[in-house]
């Protein structure tokens, strides 16, 4: 359960997780309206090295990015096969009963598969290089012009950063809970998909009757604690915007500007 | 010998930023009829010990070989093994998840292929045997239960598999005084039926002192001593590791300071009868 890779915090000290939330959940939207305004193979690429760069920079071993990558090669496989299947301009390759291949649908699959990865290596390098308490603080200041329209920010931050906080518990808890269960001789690795999730039922339930009582602790702790959610909570670790950050938006703009130009063929040849 | 652990070593979280090393080198036996404790401060290694014992945690290095059954095979019978060594988690009563007190405590029996008639009739003697009131509590929801109450269900569940071999971790944190000792005495009371061997973590000292006659010392995942009661309390100074001595020790050592001969006791009985002793030799002597 540990393994998950997926939206992890991996400790360094590197310039990006040094970089204030605000910043790089800016530029991680930033570069996803780029991903989605990307066309040439130009663009792909430089898509492609914008991220490299940053992962390099960020010091996250490319092995646990990859990691990231496989928690969804499936909806990517999906999402190539239903692509090549279903987008049929350019050359007829391959055609057999109602399937057709062609080479735009091969290329436009391709294309597809790339964005999904960006998204994904570029959102879990933000989660590999911030701690969910710091994404969420980020959040919940990058959020604060939605109070004009009465929207409870604060509220659905400590939501969220609550949440954020027991993700690690949870799994704690539903290893310790399988191991009692496999110890009883369940098992959870074999059968079909029925059987399987037959087999969890001993693990949710109690996992649940966990939850229920933990939050009702927190709350009760909070309580005790005269928590309450007005406006004039102040921060123990206020958010600076510092140098780096100039930088890595000044290199995000560039990264933007690059692509909008390549998108409107200002390089006529290329 | 039912279980032969040699150089086993761990580290969780390999190859990570997170990586933490829980064991290193452990080396021990268990045979048929032993009743070991282990103990060592938090974070020592004991969970991470034994929870090897019934393949829970794979084998990273060295050997493991409970009831012939090789773990570091390729795929080793796991069944087998998690029937015949049962084992009690820290707070157990997490574990209940069935409709019926009765369903939970099958759940063990079932899985293990019991038939059904061998799966009721385990589940009832199992009820009984810690204690519960079959007919009362075998319809009702074992959330229902009060936390003793819960212990003993999760208890009866394991028991119900008719393990040889059972492994106890903390089996009675949270429990009241007299909870704790009801807890001990069923399975003292146990051992020589179907259940053979008792491996029990435990940081309370009094306890080990008393129902275990070996006890193994982890310390940051070294095995630091395996020797009995007597000889642990009595020769080396387990304070050092962040533990306390039983406290029929503490005050066995008080009375040495103060020049009382009495010899190495480990419980209150003895401990009583050896100062009567003592006493009675005075008045001869006076
Ligand atoms: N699932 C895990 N992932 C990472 N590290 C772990 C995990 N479980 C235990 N550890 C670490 O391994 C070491 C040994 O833990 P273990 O649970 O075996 O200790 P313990 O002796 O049982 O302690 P306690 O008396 O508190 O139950 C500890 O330093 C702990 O932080
Ligand atoms: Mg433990």
């Amino acid at each position: 359960m540990r393994d998950v890779a997926f939206g992890q915090y991996y400790p360094s000290n590197s310039v990006l997780h040094k970089a204030d939330p605000r910043t790089k959940l800016i530029a991680g939207i930033v570069y996803i309206v780029a991903v989605f305004l990307c066309d040439s193979y130009w663009s792909y690429l430089a898509c492609f090295s914008f991220l490299l760069i940053a992962c390099l920079v960020s010091k996250v071993p490319l092995k646990s990015i990859l990691k990231s990558i496989k928690a969804v090669l499936f909806v990517v496989l999906i999402t190539v096969i239903i692509n090549v299947f279903c987008y049929k301009t350019g050359t007829v390759l391959w055609s057999w009963w109602i399937l057709t291949v062609t080479d735009g649908g091969l290329i436009f699959a391709s294309k597809m598969a790339m964005r999904l990865i960006f998204l994904v290596v570029s959102t879990s390098l933000i989660t590999f290089t911030t701690t969910p308490v710091t994404l969420t603080d980020g959040l919940e200041s990058l959020l604060t012009p939605l109070k004009w329209i009465k929207f409870p920010v604060h509220d659905v931050a400590i939501i969220m950063s609550i949440a954020l906080r027991f993700i690690p518990s949870f799994t704690e808890e539903i290893d310790k809970i399988m191991m009692a269960q496999k110890a009883r001789g369940a098992c959870f690795d074999n059968g079909n998909i029925f059987k399987r999730a037959k087999a969890l039922l001993p693990v949710l339930i109690p996992l649940f009757v966990s939850a229920f009582r933990r939050a009702d602790e927190l709350a009760m702790a909070m309580d005790a604690r005269c928590y309450n959610a007005t406006d004039k909570r102040t921060k123990m670790k206020r958010l600076k915007f510092a140098w780096r950050d100039l930088f890595l938006a000044l290199a995000t703009a560039v990264f933007l500007a690059l692509i909008i130009m390549l998108k409107c063929g200002f390089f006529g040849l290329l | 010998m039912q279980i032969e652990i040699k150089d086993l070593s761990y580290v969780y979280g390999k190859k990570t930023p997170f990586e933490k090393a829980a064991l290193h080198g452990v080396s021990l036996t268990v045979s048929e009829g032993d009743s070991v404790g282990i103990i060592g401060s938090t974070g020592s290694g004991k969970s991470t010990l034994i929870q090897h014992l019934n393949g829970l945690i794979k084998l990273q290095s060295g050997s493991l070989k409970v009831f012939d059954i090789d773990l570091s095979a390729k795929k080793p019978d796991y069944k087998t093994l998690r029937k015949k060594l049962g084992m009690l988690f820290q707070y157990p009563e997490y574990q209940l998840f069935a409709d019926t007190v009765e369903a939970d405590v099958k759940f063990g029996p079932v899985n293990f292929g019991f038939s059904k008639e061998d799966a009721d009739k385990a589940a009832k003697e199992a009820i009984e045997m810690v204690g519960l009131d079959y007919d009362e509590v075998k319809d009702r929801s074992p959330l229902e239960l009060s936390g003793g109450q819960k212990r003993r269900a999760a208890i009866a569940g394991i028991l119900a598999c008719r393990p040889e071999i059972l492994v106890l971790d903390e089996p009675t944190a949270g429990l009241d005084p007299a909870g704790k000792k009801d807890m001990l005495d069923l399975i003292r009371s146990l051992k020589g039926s179907f259940l053979k061997s008792v491996i029990t973590v435990s940081h309370n000292m009094d306890e080990i002192a008393e129902y275990c006659d070996r006890v193994i010392l982890l310390h940051d995942g070294v095995l630091l001593s395996d020797a009995t009661p007597t000889e642990l309390f009595y020769g080396e100074d387990v304070e050092k590791y962040g533990l306390s001595l039983p406290h029929v020790v503490k005050i066995v050592k008080l009375l040495r300071d103060k020049g009382v001969v009495i010899p190495e006791v480990l419980n209150e009985k003895d401990l009583v009868k050896e100062l009567k002793l003592y006493l009675e030799r005075g008045r001869k002597n006076a």
